[in-house]
């Protein structure tokens, strides 16, 4: 019976701990965003939506937000509010919404922007962060910018004149092809074979391109991490530093755009919890007082 | 005689309050040596309770509507006061819900609880299991997600492999072509409306049925024969003040862990909140990988398993329906765990474990390997329950004692 209860056990822990192990994912460039807390928290906040206001809101409404509830949350008085960061005559309570046009805007990049009050929730933050400085030049596309997190993404690099424009290294782009011709290499393999080829050649071509392209991959992230993914062509205003900070800065506001109590309900839960434990001890006396007589 | 007692002598020459009260807690005669496993009962009546109670709050405020509902959502989640809290109540609840649930199954399981004579009061729960489930699939439509859209979309063209009938059965579903407004809208009306009475009823009649027969208990062994002068059973302690006091225990520690779910991951990496739900439900895109949500995978997994689709739905059918059999399928000589054959043991570890397999294959998406095992799990769960007549005889069995040990 014992051991029936730590088999089960085990399994739950295993099971949770697989729920926990979520996250991340294979994106390129793979970087830790840097981690706030408290007041520095708070002051990024303030920035990320200082940069939001100016250069994202015009397309990218966050409609189930207000602007007073934000005031409040990431302490900007509401004149400063009112005065710098809403800019067509909204009143301090009405809902962060804004005038893009939703039909002419699915004309001008394929789709329309979406509203951006839940993206932290449903992309999450480190998907973000690397999303957004993830843009690099490709002529293929209509706005001249492609994005290694989002491929094929509709929209323009709208912090291009933040961070200027970036390429990816000579590396990553040899590394890139070398992958592309593997995967060239596999998929004729796999139609030789179904033509009823050499198996046990083609299968070992398959095979050594397949570990190629692991190899290469792993370079990749190699590379990743060592910043050396992409190069600025392009200067912009920020340098790379200030940029990833300031980018920092807009994925923790976005953050506290999709769930504005997140921070309030992790310290409101530190007294629920101190209260049930105090409760629960005390129950627990009281269960030994009564059950005292029980034999 | 005081003031109150004069009231209740008269309250109850018209309603039978004390009689009542007595019949079922302060007289009801409940084995003393109820263990861990003995929580979950009291449990789930707590989140029934936290269900209805917060479901109650929410609905103030929610548009059951295709064009509002989403935006309600957050509109409790910002501008309600407290909203958020009821949301994360409510949405835990519904996980936390079948976690008890299950573990009070698994209870029955080990000790044989569902065994003569209380095999109605196992029918009645496997009535609120399955009302559970549909309480928990309309419910997961309302926040219109686009995962809520998808997994009812999913869920709904099920009925549509139905011989012959099928496909007007789930526009009968629907209400509509697709899943819409109007779906939404009979969704939400069984949700709060039909289903929780449903369900009210039926604890009502599982409680009744349990207190007409008593409980069982770890041992497996019937009270009720062995009596004082006074006709108590002389292992049964009254079930109040004992075990409402210990159930109070139970409920501390319960509330400490829903708590710091509800607090610190509500989103419990994204197993309780999926992320695609957080985007508005849209017929146009579909989710990268739709699953339902965990408590439902492990039947979601044996309808993929079968390779034929209509196969599928009604071997998913089949295994929630073969529960209610349990009472007749069980031939072991005694009821609980304890006194069991080592066999017995091992058929229901690898259960368990075929259980928890099939409940994470039905999250992943299939590959070969993965629709291998969940096959292999598949036909034990189904052996498990087929073959119980004969393996459970096979074995044997430990001498029960007269007494419970305490």
């Amino acid at each position: 019976m014992k051991q029936l209860l730590k088999i089960s056990l085990l399994t739950l822990a295993s099971l949770s701990f697989n729920a926990f192990a979520s996250g991340s994912g294979d994106i390129l460039p793979n970087d830790e965003m840097p981690y706030y807390s408290g007041d520095r928290l708070t002051v990024s906040m303030q920035k990320g939506m200082q940069i939001y206001m100016n250069n994202c809101m015009g397309c990218h409404s966050l409609q189930f937000q207000r602007y007073n509830r934000s005031a409040k949350d990431l302490d900007i008085s509401e004149d400063l509010m009112i005065n710098n960061l809403m800019f067509t005559g909204e009143k301090i309570g009405d809902l962060m919404t804004n005038n893009m046009p939703a039909a002419a805007a699915e004309k001008w990049f394929g789709t329309a922007p979406p509203d951006l009050s839940l993206i932290a929730r449903s992309r999450d933050p480190h998907w973000l962060y690397n999303y957004l400085r993830g843009f690099y030049a490709d002529d293929n596309r209509p706005y001249g910018v492609n994005n290694t997190v989002f491929k094929d993404v509709g929209m323009p690099h709208a912090l291009g004149a933040l961070q200027g424009v970036q390429d990816k290294t000579e590396q990553v782009k040899g590394l890139e092809n070398d992958i592309d011709y593997a995967h060239g290499d596999i998929a004729s393999a796999r139609e030789k074979l179904n033509k009823g080829g050499n198996s046990r050649e083609l299968d070992k071509i398959i095979a050594d391109a397949e570990r190629l392209i692991h190899e290469k991959e792993i370079q990749l992230v190699e590379l990743s991490t060592k910043g050396e993914y992409f190069t600025l062509i392009t200067e912009g205003e920020l340098s790379a530093a200030e940029f990833d900070l300031a980018m920092a800065d807009l994925v923790n506001f976005l953050e506290y755009i999709g769930e504005p109590i997140k921070r309030e309900r992790k310290d409101m839960g530190l007294w629920v919890l101190m209260f049930i434990a105090f409760f629960t001890v005390v129950a627990y006396f009281l269960k030994k007082e009564y059950w005292k007589d029980v034999h | 005689m005081g003031l109150m007692a004069q009231f209740m002598v008269w309250f109850d020459d018209r309603f039978p309050a004390t009689k009542v009260w007595n019949e079922h807690l302060a007289q009801y005669y409940a084995p003393k040596n109820f263990n861990f496993w003995y929580f979950f009962g009291s449990l789930a009546m707590l989140v029934l309770v936290n269900q209805i109670l917060t479901g109650i709050w929410l609905t103030m405020n929610y548009t059951p509507t295709a064009e509002g509902a989403f935006a309600s959502i957050e509109f409790i989640r910002r501008d309600v006061q407290w909203g958020h809290l009821l949301l994360g109540m409510h949405a835990t609840g519904a996980s936390a819900f079948f976690v008890v649930v299950y573990l009070h199954m698994f209870r029955g399981l080990l000790y044989g609880s569902f065994r003569k004579p209380r095999e109605l009061v196992w029918i009645f729960g496997m009535i609120i299991f399955v009302l559970l489930m549909a309480e928990g699939f309309m419910g997961y439509l309302l926040p219109w997600g686009n995962m809520s859209y998808w997994g009812a979309q999913v869920i709904i063209n099920l009925f549509s492999a139905v011989p012959v009938v099928g496909e007007d059965l789930a526009v009968w579903i629907r209400g509509d072509f697709i899943i819409s407004g109007a779906t939404l809208n009979r969704f939400f009306a069984l949700h709060v409306v039909a289903l929780p009475m449903a369900l009210l009823l039926m604890v009502f009649l599982h409680i009744v049925a349990l207190h007409k027969v008593g409980s069982n208990n770890p041992d497996g062994i019937d009270i009720k024969k062995l009596k004082d002068e006074k006709g108590i059973p002389l292992d049964g302690i009254p079930f109040h003040p004992y075990y409402t006091v210990k159930d109070i225990v139970g409920v501390g520690v319960f509330l400490f862990i829903f708590c710091m779910i509800i607090f610190y991951n509500p989103q419990m990496g994204g197993y309780f909140l999926e992320a695609p739900n957080f985007t508005p439900a849209d017929p146009l895109k579909t989710p990268e990988h739709i699953a339902p949500v965990w408590y439902f995978t492990p039947y979601y997994s044996i309808l993929k398993a079968v390779p034929n689709q209509g196969l599928g739905v009604i071997a998913m059918a089949a295994s929630l329906v073969i529960l209610f059999f349990l009472p007749w399928l069980d031939r072991s000589p005694v009821l609980s765990i304890r006194y069991k054959s080592s066999i017995y043991k091992w058929a229901l570890m690898i259960f368990v474990a075929c259980f928890f397999i099939l409940g994470y294959l039905g999250m992943k998406a299939p590959n070969e390997m993965r629709t291998l095992v969940a096959r292999i799990c598949t036909v034990y769960y189904f052996a498990f329950f087929i073959g119980m007549p004969w393996w459970s005889q096979w074995g044997t069995t430990k001498p029960v004692p007269t007494r419970v040990t305490h």
